[in-house]
């Protein structure tokens, strides 16, 4: 075991304090610092001023791939993709930088962002253990999220071809074809 | 336009994207490859010009920065030209974003 390095506790601090600040769920702490538990706790409390949400993060990756979600998911892989290939990252800096993009990008469309930053960790989850992948779109050539086994000579995006009841909710800050 | 005119605005178009990549570089280095769509050595090089050399390289009849969107689809998205199934302006927009961000990492 490496001897305890107070520099390097010093920048798990940091990063658990901005993930908090980024509306993290402790699981997301708990995995990315080697913290121990009832300090990240008394750290949340300190950051957040509210005690961290209780109960399990959500496991499915149906979420991903409905039809909202699927295009905000993809827009954050997208980016995410990019800064990983673009220069040497540790995996929670990059999904913290793409995350932080993606809301920008996101709120220059005026579109409510639906993903949270532990929802886009949970992605990255999925697609590291190739549960989630990502698929060209035949039509359009832009990169998806979807099932692992899609196949791509057929596959095409929600955008390009929106499902039938697409785009018909009439909350604000959903994507709308019309 | 006379032809003094046009090399006047060529170099400040530059100076101020020289100067632009420079901060943003210096702020952020790995947002600014995303923002800026550069590869990590042309980054470092920006980020270690001086000043004198800025507007050295800025002075000359070429425009330093290239234009970033290179395909009939993803401009026809931005412009909302094709009046296509989807033609909400926020969703075209969005539709954009995801195909440049793809395309740029293609390239990386």
């Amino acid at each position: 075991m490496a001897a305890k390095s107070v520099l390097n506790e010093s920048r798990q601090i940091e990063r658990a304090v901005a993930l908090i600040q980024l509306g993290a769920r402790l699981q997301v702490l708990e995995s990315e610092t080697d913290l121990s538990y009832e300090r990240l706790l008394r750290l949340y409390k300190e950051v957040a001023g509210r005690s961290p949400s209780k109960g399990q993060l959500p496991f499915s990756t149906d979420w991903f791939l409905t039809w909202q979600p699927n295009i905000h998911a993809s827009l954050f892989l997208n980016t995410y993709e990019y800064l990983t290939k673009a220069t040497a990252l540790e995996d929670i800096d990059a999904i913290m930088k793409a995350f932080k993009l993606y809301t920008e990008q996101i709120a220059a469309c005026d579109v409510e962002p639906l993903l949270s930053i532990t929802r886009a960790w949970r992605l990255i989850k999925f697609v590291d253990n190739q549960m989630l992948s990502m698929t060209k779109c035949s039509r359009c050539g832009g990169h998806f999220v979807t099932d692992p086994y899609e196949n791509s000579r057929h596959f095409e995006c929600g955008l390009c071809v929106p499902p039938a009841r697409a785009g018909k909710s009439t909350g604000t800050g959903g994507i709308l074809l019309h | 336009m006379t032809n003094e005119q046009i090399l006047t605005e060529i170099r400040e178009a530059n100076l101020t994207y020289l100067m632009l990549a420079q901060n943003l570089i210096r702020a952020d280095r790995v947002e600014a490859l995303f923002r800026l769509g550069m590869s990590e050595e042309a980054a470092d090089l920006i980020a270690s010009l001086s000043p004198a050399q800025i507007s050295k390289i800025a002075s000359g009849n070429m425009l330093l920065c290239k234009f970033r969107v290179d395909d009939d689809i993803v401009w026809n998205l931005l412009t909302n030209h094709n009046v296509r199934k989807v033609d909400n302006d926020a969703t075209t927009k969005l539709h954009a974003s995801i195909l440049m961000a793809g395309r740029f990492a293609e390239a990386a």
